[in-house]
C-alpha cells in the first residue's frame, strides 16, 4: 500500500473503501469481458463476422491491458484482489458479455459487445467524476481507460448504423491512452 | 377481471425489499416503484457500491452516469406514497 497516497484521497473528502470497491469491480468488469470477448470473436465468422473480429480483438485485448492497469492502484489504495476467483467474476460491475443464442446474428452479437462497452463508459464515468481534483492518479487512469472504452463504444455503435464513430481503426499498437500504466 | 391496482408503499414498507436474505430488491424513482430483483446489477440488493434497494433513489438518479430509460426496463410493481397521502386504500389506480 502507498500509505501517504492513500491518506491524500481520504483526506479529499473520497470514501476510499468505496472507490476501491468500485475499482475492484471495475478490474472484474475488464477480466471477465477480456474472457467473454475472446469466445464473441472466436465465433465471428463468416464473411459478417470477419469483418468486425479485428475490432472485436482489440476491444478485447485492450479490455485486459485496463485490468493491469487498475490492479496496481488497488493495491496502492490498500485493496485487494478477491482471492475465489468465481467471487471476483460475480463482482464485476458490468454483466457478462455472453455469447447470443445466435452466434450467426451479427447484429445480436454487435449488440452484447455495444452494451459491454456502454457499461463501461459508465462505469469509468462515474469514477472520474468521484475522483475528479480531489484523487489525481486514480482520476488520471480512470480518464485514459474511459477514452479507451469510449472509443470501443463508437466502433460497434458505427457497425451497428447508429452513425459514424470518426475513428479508424488502431494502426499500430493498442491502448493508445492506457500503454503509460503498462510500463 | 384483472386487478389494475398498484401496491402503493410506504418508505417503511420499501425499505424491506431491500434485495438481502432472499427479499426482492426494489427502488423507487419519481413515486414508482420497480423490481430490480432480476438484475446482475443489482445483487443482494446493491448497486455499484453506493446504492442499496429498498430505497427512493430519485436525487440519485440526477448524479448517475445513465438515463431513467435504464430504470424503464424493470417492471413496476407499485408506487410510493408522497408525504401527504390520505389513510385509507394502500392501492392506487393505474394512470
Amino acid at each position: 500500500m502507498a500509505r501517504v497516497a492513500r491518506e491524500m484521497v481520504e483526506k479529499s473528502g473520497i470514501n476510499v473503501d468505496q472507490l476501491v470497491e468500485l475499482l475492484v469491480k471495475n478490474a472484474a468488469a475488464e477480466l471477465t469481458t477480456y474472457y467473454y470477448y475472446t469466445i464473441l470473436r472466436c465465433n465471428l465468422i463468416g464473411l459478417e463476422g470477419e469483418g468486425i473480429k479485428e475490432i472485436a480483438e482489440t476491444a478485447r485485448v485492450e479490455d485486459r491491458n485496463h485490468f493491469e492497469a487498475l490492479v496496481p492502484r488497488i493495491y496502492e489504495l490498500g485493496g485487494k484482489l478477491p482471492e475465489d476467483m468465481k467471487a471476483f467474476h460475480d463482482a464485476s460491475a458490468c454483466p457478462p458479455a455472453r455469447l447470443p443464442k445466435d452466434p450467426t446474428d451479427i447484429k445480436a452479437m454487435l449488440t452484447v459487445l455495444v452494451e459491454a462497452e456502454r457499461c463501461a463508459v459508465r462505469g469509468y464515468t462515474h469514477i472520474c467524476n468521484m475522483t475528479a481534483g480531489k484523487d489525481h492518479r486514480t482520476y488520471d487512469l480512470s480518464q485514459a481507460i474511459l477514452n479507451e472504452e469510449i472509443e470501443h463504444e463508437s466502433w460497434f455503435s458505427e457497425f451497428l448504423g447508429e452513425g459514424p464513430s470518426g475513428h479508424f481503426m488502431r494502426r499500430g499498437e493498442t491502448s493508445p491512452f492506457v500503454s503509460k500504466f503498462l510500463r | 377481471m384483472k386487478d389494475r391496482r398498484l401496491k402503493e408503499f410506504s418508505n417503511e414498507e420499501l425499505a424491506r425489499y431491500n434485495g438481502k436474505k432472499g427479499a426482492p430488491a426494489y427502488v423507487a424513482y419519481r413515486g414508482k416503484v420497480y423490481d430490480v430483483s432480476m438484475s446482475f446489477l443489482w445483487k443482494e440488493g446493491n448497486h455499484q457500491v453506493v446504492h442499496r434497494a429498498g430505497e427512493d433513489l430519485t436525487d440519485a438518479m440526477e448524479q448517475a452516469p445513465h438515463g431513467v430509460d435504464i430504470l424503464e426496463k424493470f417492471p413496476v410493481v407499485g408506487t410510493l406514497q408522497t408525504k401527504d397521502a390520505r389513510h385509507g386504500s394502500s392501492f392506487k389506480e393505474l394512470e
